[in-house]
């Protein structure tokens, strides 16, 4: 009965012009999306891996110079590009694309890809997640907002109902026809999809993408479900057509264009995030320190500490380079400043989420917007841990340029090394984050949008229930 | 004063109107038989420049419509089988917003004349028009052509829906605007009421005019048996 | 009788209670936008004082520290010292270089959260400071923000359209039309009279919420410029609001239904605001993609290898080319120290990496040049632009500062270069001589210029979309 249903309310969608057009249209942009965002992610990709290459090769080539002056001269990370950000570019056109890795500082990622874009960007990027999270979810509205309205005014659904078919069957054939429809759409899309993500990545990427694309999948799949519930409950409880299609457009709107915005504004006010220049200043002064925990102050400290560990009673007796010790106390005592400053920081984006989160039980789009950049990898806590990776390795240059001091430099002269000590410094390798990581992120989000497909099945049943039929 | 000379209409291939050639004068009462589809409201659609004709012509008052659209209707009134007026507005604010398209100004006092010679009890007018029967709404346009001073009157089946009461109220109306001069065509599928107050009746069938009679010549039920037999086939 | 049927269409308007529903989400929407694009607005007047006051602050411990060193009572490193012309003009006297927001910045946050808004200028090269972003979630940069320029591009088409779509279909679907045009009046005259109300109601509502959000927001309304500004924003928004009004009379007058009118005017909405500015985005960055950053990082660090490497040879021939900066011939000989290096190899990389940059700049602009030819297929970016500039959230306005930062950098650099070469140090009463940066705003002719082309850009569609509506009504079917 119910594949009865289905079947013929497929019949009718596909023939229905409207239904073409928008389907085409639908089916045009998101093809282009898919193979544009691969082409992005080519050219990208390549770029960042032979910038990565060459920022090793000129770290190797440096010739002779102290290691403090390398320490200095340092290396760049280039953040490594994602194979599913084809789909979903999410945050990174507004995230910087390199950090430089230098000596007493913790730098912020530099060039944002979306300022080397016109003011246009700002109207949205043509991704295959803009596609699906925005323009779907209209064309499921179009297709199902007179499913039973229409029916009514037609006078049909008066029939079926003398004919004993049950309300929620109907329902349910409905919703199994909407996604026959579109899944006339979207599985060719998704096999694009599927074609250019293995052509883009390499056999040991396709195997760390496949669960990542399965919850990706699975939480659109969420979304789609949602919205279709909530169209045919919408559908079924109006009192006309064009009240249920404003009604299901008005919602579309403050779901995908206003929800957001809004949730920006209400993380801003709730949580604010400091000013770059109160964050700089703020490292700055914690990095001066002052009183017992000033420069002065802990280079007597560590004086101190050093005669005790070598059981020496006078500096120039230690057996180490002072100057190396002196180096690395102070990028420790940076580090703990700046692992401070920025965890506070990313706390604050980390509760920001979590206000989008809640506005997200009011506007699902929230939701599917926060897992598909997640499982896409292009979102800020990703950021944040390649960040990481990059922090950790540039303290890790750090410590060997100054433990080299330490141990070679002598007290006279001046001292330099060589591509022997360079090359002790291991290639930056970074691995992403698997699917695990983002999944344990990701759940509330994800459960979220789950709820929000049952509340919608339980709301269209329940409806279709209720329905009059005349 | 209404005149059509060899009027057509055709959709894509299909004539809807065969040329008619028809001629009502000042103080006439015309009604156009036939069954659904005919004709009858094409014609009428023809006179108000509704549609454009595909030939011939339609004059009112010797002004073609298609040519001189808006002087035309000047001359004329229309009132359609369902008059549907303005439901948040009251019988006497509808009056005086269609007279003033009408380039008519009249002061309350005129307008409430023209409602109680259409036969609107004083009190309706004052009225939500969502609050009127049908009979009712049809006396506001009625009063619109009295306003109008309209030499030409359209009519589209407007005794459907009446009860009998109604009804002969609506044709003593009739007899009384084609009694001040008034041309009338009235398309109608109420026999008895075309006998009772038409001057000539015509009988219209898939486009055509296949004929017309003046009542005086016939009796009740000659009409009837004449308009059977022109339907039969 | 325009007079008359003006007057008994918003009875009947009223009647629906249509323009509350319009004026209470209008309202409201205006209302949040306004606030926050002055809570925008005022958080950068406050990140701009703190840093200046920053600024004061330390200039004015320098001139109580430098006396302190000269006398001897306080020691510093040679970094540190406060009277070499290289730490001052590096680090420890740096200046900021400030652009407010202009005076109707709370209409539009446009680009303004993407660029920085101040850089603190040094003798280093341009490319050192230049990148100050501001800290934002890059999620809510992402979405964007609800200000009144959200307000007016997306969602007052949305009510104008919801507003008008049935203008006609509504009157012939439940059959007044017929009566009305049995009357000597023409079906344009009717729906003009039927479409003023709307279109007075809704321009007048948005104009005076939103100059009342503005100036509750605490916009500076005498500053110079800005009621023109204010002026040429209510244009903009009319000429806008306008286009969709008689978007909705064309539609209706091809003579479909209510429904389907409200569909294809839906469609309109989501084709003229959603997908052709996002394709246009993505083809305009295919036409010209601009060169990658990460190639500029790499061109920049080879640049700056080789002109180390080259050291000493580059400060003999910087000193060839300016012979009036060479130290006095008292010191012949001998290292030249990092102070003086520095500045002979700065100037040698920023030479190389010139035509890199140079690169960059032509693809954006080429890049701005395309999306300028093709913005006037939809009204929306034309308005976008338009919004942007009003309000001085505009990359014009953007590269209107780089340029004064660029001549301020300069400025900075011909104060502190010729005093590190010859040795000079620096006292207390050279405070007062550091130069100083003041933003000169953009001169309102050329903001107007470019608002003016918007004004052509939003006026063709809507004479387009009114001409085809007239047309269109001398042939409504009436009946069937």
């Amino acid at each position: 009965m119910i594949l009865r249903i289905a079947r013929k309310e497929m019949t009718e969608m596909v023939r229905d012009g409207r239904f073409r057009a928008a389907g085409a249209i639908v089916f045009t942009l998101l093809a282009g999306a898919l193979l544009l965002g691969w082409q992005h992610y080519r050219e990208v990709s390549a770029q960042h891996a032979a910038a990565q290459k060459a920022t090793r090769d000129q770290w190797l080539r440096q010739g002779k110079k102290n290691p403090h002056s390398a320490a200095h001269y340092g290396v760049y990370a280039f953040k490594p590009k994602v194979p599913l950000t084809m789909v979903d570019r999410g945050t990174d056109p507004y995230t910087g694309v390199a950090v430089w890795l230098e000596a007493h500082k913790q730098n912020e990622f530099k060039y944002r890809p979306a300022q080397d874009a016109t003011a246009v960007q700002r109207f949205g990027e043509l991704t295959g997640a803009t596609v699906l999270q925005l323009l779907v979810p209209l064309l499921i509205v179009l297709l199902t907002f007179n499913a039973f309205s229409g029916e009514r005014e037609l006078g049909t659904l008066r029939q079926l109902r003398s004919l004993g078919v049950s309300q929620t069957d109907l329902a349910r054939g409905k919703a199994l026809g909407v996604a026959g429809a579109l899944g006339l759409l979207l599985v060719p899309a998704a096999l694009i999809g599927v074609v250019a993500l293995t052509a883009a990545s390499g056999q040991t990427d396709m195997i760390a993408s496949a669960p990542r694309m399965a919850w990706m999948t699975l939480s659109y799949l969420l979304y789609f479900a949602a919205f279709v519930g909530i169209s045919l409950a919408v559908s079924a409880s109006a009192p006309s057509s064009r009240s249920a299609l404003i009604v299901l457009l008005g919602f579309w709107m403050f779901n995908g264009l206003i929800a957001p915005r809004a949730a920006s504004d209400i993380a801003k006010a709730v949580r604010p995030a400091p000013s770059a220049f109160q964050f700089a200043q703020g490292i700055g002064k914690a990095l001066q320190g002052d009183g017992h925990n000033s420069a002065s102050a802990r280079g007597k400290r560590l004086e101190a500490e050093l005669l005790k560990k070598y059981n020496v009673d006078k500096v120039e007796a230690l057996p180490i380079t002072l100057t190396g010790a002196r180096l690395q106390d102070g990028e420790e005592h940076g580090n703990q400043v700046f692992d401070a400053a920025y965890s506070d920081l990313w706390k604050t984006f980390g509760e920001q989420e979590g206000v989008h989160r809640a506005v997200s039980v009011f506007a699902p789009a929230l939701a599917v917007r926060s897992t598909s950049m997640a499982f896409a990898g292009a979102d800020f806590p990703q950021h944040a841990h390649f960040a990481q990776a990059a922090e950790e390795y540039r303290r890790m240059i750090q410590r060997v340029m100054n433990e080299d001091i330490m141990k070679n430099a002598g007290s006279t002269g001046v001292y330099m090394a060589g591509g022997d000590l360079w090359r002790k410094v291991p290639p930056f390798s970074y691995t992403a984050p698997d699917a695990g990581w983002v999944l344990a992120r990701q759940s509330p989000s994800l459960a979220i949008l789950a709820l929000w497909c049952a509340a919608a099945g339980v709301a269209a049943m329940w409806a279709s229930r209720r329905v009059q039929v005349y | 004063m209404l005149e059509a000379n060899a009027l057509a209409k055709s959709y894509n291939g299909t004539t809807a109107l065969h040329p008619l050639n028809l001629s009502i004068e000042p103080g006439e009462i015309f009604c156009l038989l036939g069954a659904n589809g005919a004709g009858k409201t094409t014609t009428i659609n023809l006179f108000l420049n509704f549609i454009p004709p595909t030939a011939g012509t339609a004059k009112i008052g010797g002004l073609d419509v298609v040519q001189q659209p808006l002087e035309s209707k000047r001359l004329l009134a229309y009132i359609p089988e369902q008059v549907m007026l303005y439901k948040n507005l009251t019988g006497i604010e509808n009056l005086e917003y269609f007279t003033s398209l009408a380039r008519g100004s009249h002061t309350k006092a005129e307008l409430l004349g023209f409602l109680e010679e259409a036969g609107l009890a004083r009190a309706d007018a004052d009225k939500r028009v969502a609050a009127y029967s049908k009979g009712m709404r049809q006396k506001v346009g009625i009063a619109i052509a009295i306003a109008k001073k309209a030499r030409a009157l359209l009519l589209d089946e407007p005794t459907s829906g009446l009860d009998p009461k109604a009804s002969n109220e609506f044709s003593e109306l009739l007899k009384k605007l084609s009694g001040q001069g008034a041309a009338i065509l009235m398309a109608t599928h109420d026999l008895f009421r075309a006998k009772e107050t038409g001057t000539r009746v015509g009988i219209m069938k898939h486009g055509h005019l296949v004929a017309q009679y003046a009542t005086s010549e016939l009796g009740h039920a000659d009409l009837e048996r004449i308009y059977l037999e022109h339907m039969h086939d | 009788m325009l007079g008359t049927l003006m007057k008994y269409e918003w009875r009947n308007l009223s009647a629906d209670r249509a323009p509350l529903a319009v004026a209470l989400v209008l309202g409201a929407a205006i209302a949040y936008g306004a606030f926050n694009g002055s809570g925008w607005v005022r958080f950068q007047r406050g990140a701009i004082s703190e840093a200046l006051s920053e600024e004061r602050e330390r200039l004015h411990g320098l001139r109580t520290e430098i006396p302190a060193v000269e006398s001897g009572s306080k020691t510093v490193s040679a970094f540190a010292d406060p009277r070499l012309p290289q730490s001052l003009g590096r680090s420890m006297g740096t200046r900021y270089a400030v652009m407010p927001p202009a005076a109707l910045g709370s209409l539009a946050i446009g680009q303004s959260d993407l660029y920085p808004y101040y850089f603190r200028v040094s003798t280093s090269s341009k490319e050192t400071f230049i990148n100050n972003d501001e800290i934002e979630n890059p999620v809510h940069l992402l979405a964007g923000r609800f200000d009144l320029a959200f307000v007016f591009l997306y969602l007052y088409p949305l009510v104008i359209l919801a507003f008008s779509y049935n203008i006609v279909s509504a009157e012939k679907e439940s059959g007044t039309l017929a009566l009305t045009l049995s009357q000597p009046v023409s079906l344009s005259r009717v729906v003009l009279a039927k479409i003023l109300p709307r279109a007075l109601f809704v321009l007048a509502l948005s104009v005076l919420l939103s100059v009342v959000g503005v100036i509750i927001g605490g916009a500076d309304l005498a500053a110079e410029g800005a009621l023109w500004r204010l002026l040429l924003w209510a244009g903009v928004t009319a000429a806008y609001g306008a286009f969709w009004f008689a978007l909705a009379i064309a539609v209706n007058a091809l003579g479909r239904g209510s429904a389907t009118n409200a569909m294809m005017l839906a469609d309109a909405w989501l084709l003229l605001v959603i997908v052709i500015p996002s394709v246009l985005n993505v083809a305009v960055k295919a036409a010209y993609p601009v060169p990658s950053r990460v190639e500029l990082i790499q061109a920049i660090r080879v640049a700056g290898d080789e002109s180390t490497r080259q050291g000493s040879q580059l400060l003999a021939r910087y000193l060839e080319d300016h012979p009036e900066l060479a130290p006095p011939s008292s010191k012949p000989g001998g290292p030249p120290d990092f102070g003086t290096l520095q500045v002979a190899v700065n100037e040698a990389t920023e030479r190389k990496v010139q035509p890199v940059l140079a690169a960059f700049d032509a693809q954006l602009a080429n890049q701005q040049r395309m999306v300028d030819r093709f913005r006037y297929l939809s009204p929306a970016i034309v308005a976008q632009a338009a919004f942007n500039d009003l309000a001085g959230s505009s990359a014009h306005r953007y590269q209107h500062f780089l340029t004064q930062v660029g001549a301020f950098h300069g400025q900075w650099r011909e104060f502190f270069v010729p005093r590190i070469l010859k040795k000079e140090k620096l006292s207390a009463a050279d405070l007062d001589k550091l130069p100083a940066f003041t933003f000169r705003e953009e001169a309102t002719a050329a903001v107007t210029g470019r608002v003016a082309v918007a004004f052509a850009g939003l006026l063709i569609p809507l004479l387009l979309a009114g001409a085809s509506a007239l047309t269109a009504l001398r042939r409504y079917p009436v009946a069937g």
